[in-house]
């Protein structure tokens, strides 16, 4: 079933697809984070705005991948910025929500402790309620993530994609092996990034997991 | 909380003038609005605002570190307006105590109480000495405090970091909203006696906020009673408020035992003790019969070589002839020291086998006796009035 000389003779071009895959999920979240946090930062005090972004975010991510992309060729063409365009829509829900919960959950007794000791509003922001909120913001990270991971395969279509190139190509070609080497590897780098970003979020939260009695 | 060295015993005058606050919407009780706010603590005092909830004790605390802004008024603090200050400057210079204390669940006891300095930009060495320093005064021991997270430590030990957070910078004010408050009856009372302590090395200026007449009365030097709508029902010494309750709403609030609340405020050294009738084992029985007969009190106390109390010996067990020994000592009371206080001294002689209280000195030596009816008396007597 599994040629191994295919493997052998294709993997110059696996390497650069397992590259431009992850490539292209960085890129999408990390853009996804920072338009999350700005949007966030702007309507938290605005509670009325958070129902109608949160909407437009949902109604964005309900839209199927195929017909956005199929939307978005005639604007800006068969190119990254389509693919990005996409990807990032479709992180904007689970990061913006999740940071603005883990925002929410900050305990009141503890913003008010900060405005009491004389923190500036960023200097709060940054130093006090960011670190809190961080379990819920990789939590969502970590759902982005493994979303767009999958996602990145469906942008083959307009000549990006990463592994899913691979296993166009591996249809096309009526090759099972490519087929099945595109998959494989999908699958492995979403399940190894989960894993990785799960234990980055444990090693920037080390006060979460203490307890009474374990000191 | 009394061993480490004080830190230095700066303390600020504060001044409510006229300070008034409204919220929108105007409910006729307006819960948390404050009317016409005028009163002075003067430096180095601690004054307890206390009333029923919604009378705005929280409301005008939380106006002096201007998390509320008032509606008209002015705060004075060391005779400057509060409200010219660069806001994040006048909070830095201000402790801050909540019931919830408020830790910052992400970072280590030794950086949470090194908050303030950190704001202020201190060097790392400093904050460090400072924060260690600061939890010896709390009564926490810097090496196995100093690394741990807020969650690892229980409610009291939590409520000591916030008051050591409060006092990293030494500032000259305090603001303490029902510190106490989230804490069993048990602790309340020792960490509440701890600050007292505290309080006397550091002499603080201190505003404390509570729904607690005892605890208003025990740790006031001065108190301001609210009413629902935030008026100043009466401000003076605790004393004062007991003795002369300025209306009806708050001799209801301090409550129809504010006689009795009143003893908790005087001390056994206040009372003219009695003498005890005392012998010494070894002593001739017949003549302490003798004079134990001649006494109306029933009781002979045996006392050592140093007159430090052994027990007490009734009357009928006293042999008629021979020496007294210590076996003959039945019973013991309570021992009383000057510092005690008259609610406690009461208690105790409720309680006890012979009722009178025996005063002893710091050393244990006998001073004299107390009953319960010297005290009652003492507490019918007038205070004096405010002027």
């Amino acid at each position: 079933m599994i040629r191994w000389d295919v493997i052998r003779g294709n993997l110059p071009l696996i390497t650069a697809k397992v590259w431009e895959h992850l490539a292209l999920t960085l890129v999408a979240v990390g853009v996804g984070l920072a338009l999350s946090f700005l949007v966030v930062i702007a309507i938290r005090d605005r509670r009325r705005l958070v129902g109608p972004v949160m909407g437009v975010f949902g109604f964005v991510y309900t839209i199927p991948s195929l017909a956005l992309l199929a939307f978005l060729v005639p604007f800006t063409r068969l190119s990254f910025l389509t693919a990005e365009i996409a990807l990032v829509g479709y992180t904007l829900l689970i990061l913006a929500r999740n940071l603005l919960a883990g925002l929410d959950a900050v305990p009141s007794e503890v913003t008010e402790a900060a405005d009491a000791m004389g923190y500036s509003r960023w200097r709060r922001l940054w130093q006090v309620e960011l670190p809190l909120a961080l379990p819920l913001v990789v939590a969502g990270i970590r759902i982005a993530t493994v979303t767009t991971i999958g996602l990145v395969m469906v942008t083959a279509l307009i000549g990006f994609g990463g592994l899913g190139q691979v296993m166009l190509r591996g249809y096309n070609f009526r090759n099972d092996t490519l087929v099945l080497v595109g998959f494989v590897l999908t699958v492995a780098l979403a399940v190894a990034a989960d894993l990785a970003l799960a234990w980055l979020g444990r090693a920037v939260t080390p006060w979460s997991r203490a307890r009474a009695g374990t000191g | 909380m009394s061993g480490a060295e004080p830190s230095s015993r700066r303390a600020a005058t504060v001044a409510f003038d006229h300070v008034t606050k409204r919220y929108p919407g105007t409910d006729a009780r307006n819960p948390g609005a404050v009317e016409d706010l005028s009163l002075e603590v003067p430096a180095g005092m601690i004054c307890v605002l206390v009333g029923p909830s919604g009378c705005g004790k929280t409301t005008s605390l939380k106006m002096v570190n201007r998390l509320i802004e008032p509606t008209s008024g002015r705060i004075l603090i060391d005779g400057a307006d509060a409200a010219r200050r660069d806001v994040t400057e006048l909070r830095r210079s201000i402790g801050y105590v909540i019931q919830q204390v408020g830790l910052f669940p992400h970072q280590t006891i030794g950086e949470n109480v090194a908050t303030v300095p950190r704001l202020l930009g201190w060097p790392a060495a400093r904050r460090l000495e400072r924060s260690e320093e600061l939890l010896g005064l709390v009564g926490l021991d810097p090496a196995s405090y100093r690394d741990r997270y807020p969650a690892q430590l229980s409610g009291g030990e939590r409520q000591r970091v916030g008051v050591a957070r409060a006092l990293a910078a030494d500032p000259p004010l305090m603001l303490m909203d029902e510190p106490f408050g989230a804490v069993d009856p048990i602790v309340r009372e020792r960490l509440q006696n701890e600050f007292l302590r505290l309080q006397a090395d550091l002499a603080k200026t201190i505003l404390f906020v509570t729904h607690d007449i005892d605890e208003a009365i025990k740790l006031g030097d001065l108190v301001a009673v609210m009413e629902v709508g935030g008026r100043l029902a009466q401000f003076g010494t605790p004393e004062e408020i007991l003795a002369y309750p300025a209306s009806d709403f708050v001799a209801r609030f301090v409550g129809a035992d504010r006689g009795l609340k009143r003893l908790a405020l005087s001390r056994v050294a206040s009372l003219e003790l009695r003498p005890a009738i005392t012998a010494r084992p070894g002593d001739d029985a017949a003549d302490a019969r003798r004079r134990t007969l001649a006494d109306p009190f029933e009781y002979l106390l045996l006392v050592d070589a140093e007159d430090r109390p052994i027990g007490w010996v009734p009357e009928r067990s006293i042999p008629t002839s021979g020496v007294l020994d210590e076996s003959m000592a039945a019973s013991m009371s309570p021992l009383l020291d000057r510092r005690t206080t008259l609610k406690d001294a009461l208690a105790m002689l409720i309680d006890a086998e012979v009722q009178a209280g025996i005063v002893v000195d710091r050393r244990g030596v006998l001073r004299g006796l107390v009953t319960a009816e010297d005290i009652v008396a003492a507490a019918r007597r007038e205070p004096v009035a405010p002027s």
